[in-house]
């Protein structure tokens, strides 16, 4: 989950995008969490995230869940929530939300350190805490290229396969599926909640046409 | 694994699996066992349309068990009762204030992105960590669990067998110290076949600013920083 700061792509891109984490602390506020967290969550709804899990059901928004079944799951203490959205604005309205409910439990940003900068002096928040990339290190030769981790460091526990992206950069190039059905069932792997399908098929619209097909 | 019998070849599954551990074998899918990571990716995802795809029998034998645990985001981790590879750090540090204001917190994230890694090039990690003179891996993160010699940074020798498609090492040390553990990093990114990503958080001061202490360290060792992190919005509290 920590991986969501070394999320790759143009910075046009991850501007467009922030992950938003909701997460009770084991031992300083996981007691009487549970209600908190489910408001937290209804608060999100408004803000209208492109995708979001509670760890209390791992499946995404995009599974046949109805937002009922997600806020009725929330009944366990020390549920946490991950979620993303694709527009500074959207997110904006989330973090004004969170802020005037005060309800206590840690919120974290992924996103370009300006932008929530910017977003943070807006709203009169005081961050706490910056959790720095510093790069890949070892064997980096052996990665799957830069355009397919755009997709791939998009899931945080590496379960989005590159050979997946790859399989559906060829299906959306043969036109046997849309973009949008492609990112669908890329996001299903990642249980977290934050593969971003919506950036996903700019992405795949954007990468396609950089294929070949290598069989039909 | 793949019930041969079931299966009938379609390949459906093959592509959802993050190390390419899923091959034709003849005219079947088939599951290379030492190369598994136990995610359980294709059971969740790859929708086998003949329910060819089961768990292994022997994926909660020890230490087998440790590639689920690892690998797999949605199981509970034995050692730490929680979901993930690591622990809460910075996502918490506003309610639980565990990293002080001089401090920062390491953390690498082993076999990031998608590729994995085995436990002895773990332990190459933890070893060079314990040589630069850090000998407390954070308690709550179930790598700690897994370390036989704190001195040495040995992790127990069963283990060693095993991969894990991701893990996280979290230490935390003074912001002096930041410097000599990010050039212990860089050396020991020359020792292992797989790679690690390297985060370091710190407490911020107003307005996002980020203490030039902290950055002049990562720069002195020649590291550099993305333009995206992850923020504590600082809303947090402790009330137990």
């Amino acid at each position: 989950m920590t991986h969501s700061l070394h999320r790759e792509g143009s910075l046009e891109s991850l501007e467009r995008e922030y992950v938003l984490f909701i997460y009770p602390a084991r031992g300083f506020n996981y007691k009487g969490s549970a209600p908190k967290v489910r408001r937290m969550v209804e608060l999100l709804y408004q803000a209208g995230p492109v995708n979001m899990i509670p760890t209390s059901l791992r499946r995404n928004m995009y599974s046949g869940v109805t937002p009922e079944e997600i806020l009725d799951s929330i009944t366990v203490e020390g549920t946490r929530v991950y979620s993303v959205f694709n527009d500074r604005e959207k997110l904006k309205k989330a973090l004004i939300l969170l802020k005037k409910a005060d309800e206590g439990i840690s919120v974290m940003v992924s996103g370009v350190t300006d932008r929530v900068r910017e977003i943070a002096a807006e709203l009169g928040i005081e961050p706490h805490m910056v959790n720095l990339s510093l790069g890949i290190h070892g064997r980096t030769d052996r990665l799957a290229p830069a355009d397919i981790r755009e997709f791939t460091t998009m899931c945080g526990h590496g379960v989005v396969s590159p050979h997946l992206v790859k399989d559906m950069i060829r299906r959306v190039k043969a036109g046997k599926i849309s973009e949008w059905d492609a990112s669908v069932l890329l996001a299903e792997p990642c249980t977290c909640g934050i593969y971003n399908p919506c950036r996903s098929a700019e992405l795949l619209r954007e990468k396609a046409p950089l294929y070949t097909l290598d069989r039909w | 694994m793949i019930h041969t019998e079931k299966c009938i070849g379609c390949g459906r599954c093959q592509p959802y699996c993050p190390t390419a551990a899923i091959t034709y074998d003849g005219l079947k899918s088939r599951i290379d066992q030492d190369v598994c990571y136990e995610c359980s990716t294709c059971l969740r995802a790859a929708h086998c349309p003949v329910d060819a795809i089961a768990e292994s029998p022997n994926v909660y034998d020890y230490p087998r068990a440790l590639r689920r645990y690892f690998s797999d985001p949605s199981a509970t981790h034995a050692a730490t009762g929680i979901q993930g590879r690591g622990t809460e750090e910075s996502k918490t540090n506003d309610a639980t204030r565990r990293c002080g204001p001089n401090q920062v917190g390491v953390a690498v994230e082993i076999g990031r992105p998608t590729l994995g890694m085995s436990l002895l090039d773990v332990q190459k990690i933890t070893r060079a960590i314990a040589r630069a003179g850090i000998h407390k891996i954070e308690p709550h993160n179930p790598i700690h669990s897994m370390i036989a010699n704190e001195a040495t940074g040995d992790l127990k020798p069963e283990m060693l067998g095993e991969r894990v498609l991701s893990a996280i090492i979290e230490i935390q040390v003074e912001r002096d110290q930041l410097r000599g553990i990010l050039r212990t990093l860089k050396e020991v990114a020359k020792e292992v076949d797989s790679v690690f990503c390297v985060d370091a958080f710190t407490v911020v001061g107003p307005g996002l600013s980020i203490p030039e202490e902290v950055l002049e360290s990562i720069r002195a060792e020649g590291f550099t920083w993305r333009p995206n992190t992850k923020v504590n919005m600082g809303m947090g509290r402790a009330w137990e």
